[in-house]
């Protein structure tokens, strides 16, 4: 008896000291950025970091303004997102719904690679295929806001595709029956009682979803023209806080170099408050799920 | 540790007994210079079998940084540095290159002038019928800061209008490397871009077009008589000069020799004219 207790006691502390570490990984990359980038704001406000356009690090004067790049995340991010969510929730719909076994089993798997390719692949398909399209229907240099929208649209939808079949799966049977028995036709019990019962949980996808778009780097690197400037309407270049760090990582010093760890600041803060939210819907889903199961 | 000492001294014996070079070395820096020293680098394993060497392209401004902070022992250049930013890195001119201007297919211009190239470059003329081609934008394909291209454009093209502070316009596609601006030039209607002559050939087979300068075509010969105005010197750096029985000696040696320029000519640049 004793050896056995010794033993569960052992891993029970192993499993521990697993789960800690990743606690401290996250701490660890949290405190580092913070060291590195907070000393930038003893020479440039705050407000003149973030309010600013002017991104000059290597002028005489030198000018760190990233809001060009914060709203390229967010225009580009918010783009794809329009592109994705309905496309995503159609698809993740007809798998939950209405696909029979076997395409769904082969859609299945192919949403699953889509998820699997890497991203500069995805910047090679943008280059070669998505900025020749957008150029010739919309004119510009197809590097551009709605170039690299298209391509985050496609690398987020296997997120927002797999979490909505399974919010909708989740939604406890009795509410399908019930609506069914009430006369109300597939449709109809989709439309009105499944995906209201799914709500919390899809939303979490798009936030994920979200969250995927607004860290991409590669892929938007190749495809958005990378132009340090606020972008100009959809055919517009566009450079990004994940484009900025990267492009600029590689020589800069001084000042610079810590200009891009306060870029990452900024990054790792939305990143954080998207989480945040993904979490306290999840939380509500949980408990909807649970009232409903109760009544 | 004991590893290591075992290795510096069987390093050393190798060194005096049979003045023969072996370990690892990480070279690094501009990706114009890359072409010549992946070639160099191939042949001088060749010839010393206990070396091996690696070069990664990373741009002139960080293979300088790299050099200086000690995380490479010889860096690729295409920038003429000032004292100032060398410090104690220590520049060989190993090569001439021009700087192509290349242009897509749909732009059927032969020439263009300087002065016109700069403007173009400091946003001053953004349509190509200022410069004689059609009624279109011009998508100004340019490099990252950390380009040592970037920075030799700047110097032979635009200095001479808009001053020694680097002031390009920031609507231009920026990109990463000599290959990607050559193939943006080549698949993106009305752009213009500038490359190494050696990755000219890129955008030519794609379609596109190589521009004279002020009526001088962009060859060897008017690079070396100095009559085509964008060209310039390619270096490789040393931290301080390099120990006489060092490898990077060596590799510097080699790439001088005439096996070493024949791999500079081999690769489309232009081999060092005798004094």
């Amino acid at each position: 008896m004793k050896h056995r207790k010794l033993f569960e006691r052992t891993a029970e502390g192993l499993l521990f000291a697993c789960a800690a570490l990743s606690v401290l990984a996250v701490i660890l990359i949290t405190v580092f950025l913070f060291q590195r980038g907070l000393s930038l704001f003893q020479k440039v406000s705050v407000l003149e970091f973030l309010g600013s356009t002017r991104w000059e690090p290597t002028a005489k004067v030198p000018g760190y303004g990233i809001l060009s790049f914060i709203v390229g995340s967010f225009y580009v991010t918010g783009l794809a997102l329009a592109f994705a969510v309905p496309i995503g929730l159609a698809v993740g719909i007809f798998l939950a719904e209405l696909a029979e076994k076997r395409s769904s089993r082969i859609i299945h798997s192919t949403v699953e690679l889509l998820a699997g390719i890497p991203s500069v692949i995805y910047g090679l398909f943008g280059i070669a295929l998505i900025s020749t399209i957008t150029r010739s229907l919309f004119g510009g240099s197809g590097y551009s806001v709605l170039s690299a929208s298209i391509v985050l649209a496609i690398m987020t939808l296997p997120t927002i595709i797999s979490v909505t079949e399974v919010s909708l799966r989740a939604v406890p049977r009795e509410l399908k029956e019930g609506s069914l028995a009430l006369g109300a036709t597939h449709w109809q019990t989709i439309v009105r009682v499944l995906v209201p019962a799914a709500r919390s949980g899809i939303i979490a996808g798009v936030i994920l979803g979200m969250g995927r778009a607004i860290g991409e780097t590669m892929a938007v690197l190749m495809v958005g023209g990378n132009a340090p400037l606020m972008p100009k309407g959809l055919t517009g270049m566009v450079r990004t806080l994940t484009m900025n760090i990267i492009t600029d990582m590689s020589y800069a010093t001084g000042d610079h170099l810590t200009s891009l760890f306060a870029t990452g600041i900024v990054l790792f803060v939305f990143i954080l408050v998207l989480n945040l939210t993904v979490q306290v819907a999840l939380k509500r889903s949980m408990a909807a799920t649970e009232g409903g199961g109760g009544a | 540790m004991k590893k290591l000492t075992a290795l510096a001294l069987v390093l050393a014996l190798a060194g005096s007994a049979f003045a023969q070079l072996s370990g690892t070395f990480t070279f690094g820096g501009s990706t114009t210079v890359a072409p010549i020293a992946y070639a160099a680098i191939e042949q001088f394993q060749k010839n010393n079998p206990g070396v091996k060497i690696s070069y990664e392209a990373t741009g002139s401004g960080a293979g300088l940084k790299a050099l200086l902070a000690g995380q490479i022992s010889l860096a690729g250049s295409s920038a003429e540095f000032s004292a100032d930013q060398l410090m104690d890195g220590k520049p060989v001119v190993i090569a001439l290159d021009g700087l192509s201007v290349v242009v897509n297919k749909n732009i059927k211009l032969a020439n263009i002038s300087r002065a016109n190239l700069a403007k173009i470059y400091h946003g001053d003329i953004s349509n190509w019928k200022d410069v004689g081609g059609p009624d279109l934008k011009i998508v100004v394909v340019n490099r990252d800061e950390s380009s040592g291209t970037y920075a030799a454009f700047w110097e032979l093209v635009c200095l001479k209008d808009f001053g020694k502070a680097v002031a390009y316009t920031k609507d231009a596609i920026v990109t990463k490397e000599n290959g990607e601006v050559a193939a943006k030039v080549a698949s993106t209607p009305g752009s213009i871009g500038y490359v190494g002559m050696a990755f000219a050939d890129q955008v030519i087979k794609a379609g596109g077009r190589e521009l004279q300068v002020d009526a001088v075509a962009p060859t060897v010969a008017n690079v070396i008589a100095k009559k085509y105005p964008i060209s310039r010197s390619l270096f490789l750096l040393t931290k301080g000069a390099p120990a006489a029985a060092s490898v990077e000696k060596a590799f510097i040696d080699f790439v001088l020799s005439p096996k070493g320029q024949a791999i500079v000519k081999s690769v489309d640049y232009i081999p060092v004219p005798k004094k």
